[in-house]
């Protein structure tokens, strides 16, 4: 089921995109477009810790598998995207970034 | 759909990295000066008691090193800086091959902590380019 919410960005990997305590309206169950910003669970780390949900833009399938995403950071250089853990399963997108709400506050943490 | 979940702000993660995403060839580069000076030192004492203990801590720097370089190429550096520079791999298993058994970790050789830090420094040189781009 598709159901709108909003969502708080942290950190800086999406600048300039989005900057920190940006709040966004998005779709949660929204299959993601390509271009468009995802909210996406990233696999675990190294250590096997997960990793926090994110926001990340989807540039594309995966050319090995059309059925899985590949997404990355709008900053370049640094950043956990599909370059450093490869392409996402589409159970992988939770939600569609539908635009930023102009105002801005202070992330919660 | 409920209002409630709506209104109930989900935090999304923009962060470059976890736990930090904070990197440096430095880290390496000081432990690497820290072999060459323990060689040094060893190397002018005759104390045997100075000397076991510079092996064992020669020992842990060295893997230090490794340690450090190995973050960079796992963590940081990326399939497109690789495609930018494809020496990247070699440079960085020659590197932490200084730094091992065959290098700083099992010999005295002052020579092998100068190659050491000779590879640390064009990896270090990659590096900030690639901060650059």
């Amino acid at each position: 089921m598709i159901r709108p919410g909003l969502a708080r960005v942290v950190g800086a990997s999406m600048e300039p995109t989005l900057h920190e305590g940006d709040l966004l309206l998005v779709l949660w169950g929204a299959r993601a477009r390509v271009g468009s910003l995802a909210i996406v669970r990233l696999p675990r780390d190294a250590h096997g810790m997960p990793r926090p949900v994110s926001v990340k833009r989807v540039t594309g399938t995966d050319p090995a598998d059309p059925d899985r995403w590949w997404i990355e950071g709008d900053n370049p250089g640094v950043g956990v995207d599909s370059w450093l853990v490869g392409s996402l399963p589409r159970s992988a997108v939770l939600a569609r970034v539908v635009l930023r709400i102009p105002c801005r506050r202070a992330s919660f943490t | 759909m409920r209002l409630r979940d709506i209104f109930q702000i989900t935090e999304v993660s923009a962060h470059c990295d976890l736990p930090c995403g904070v990197y440096d060839p430095a880290q390496a580069r000081i432990e690497a000066e820290s072999v060459k000076m323990i060689i040094q030192k060893a190397n002018e004492s005759d104390d045997p008691d100075f000397r076991a203990r510079a092996i064992v801590i020669k020992e842990e720097r060295s893997e230090l090193v490794k340690h450090h370089l190995w973050v960079l190429w796992t963590d940081y550096f990326k399939p497109p800086h690789f495609d930018k520079y494809p020496q990247l791999h070699v440079l960085v298993n020659e590197a932490t091959k200084l730094a091992g058994a065959s290098g700083t970790k099992g010999t005295f050789d002052e020579g092998k902590a100068d190659e050491l830090l000779a590879k640390i420094a064009e990896i270090d040189k990659i590096f900030w380019e690639t901060k650059q781009g």
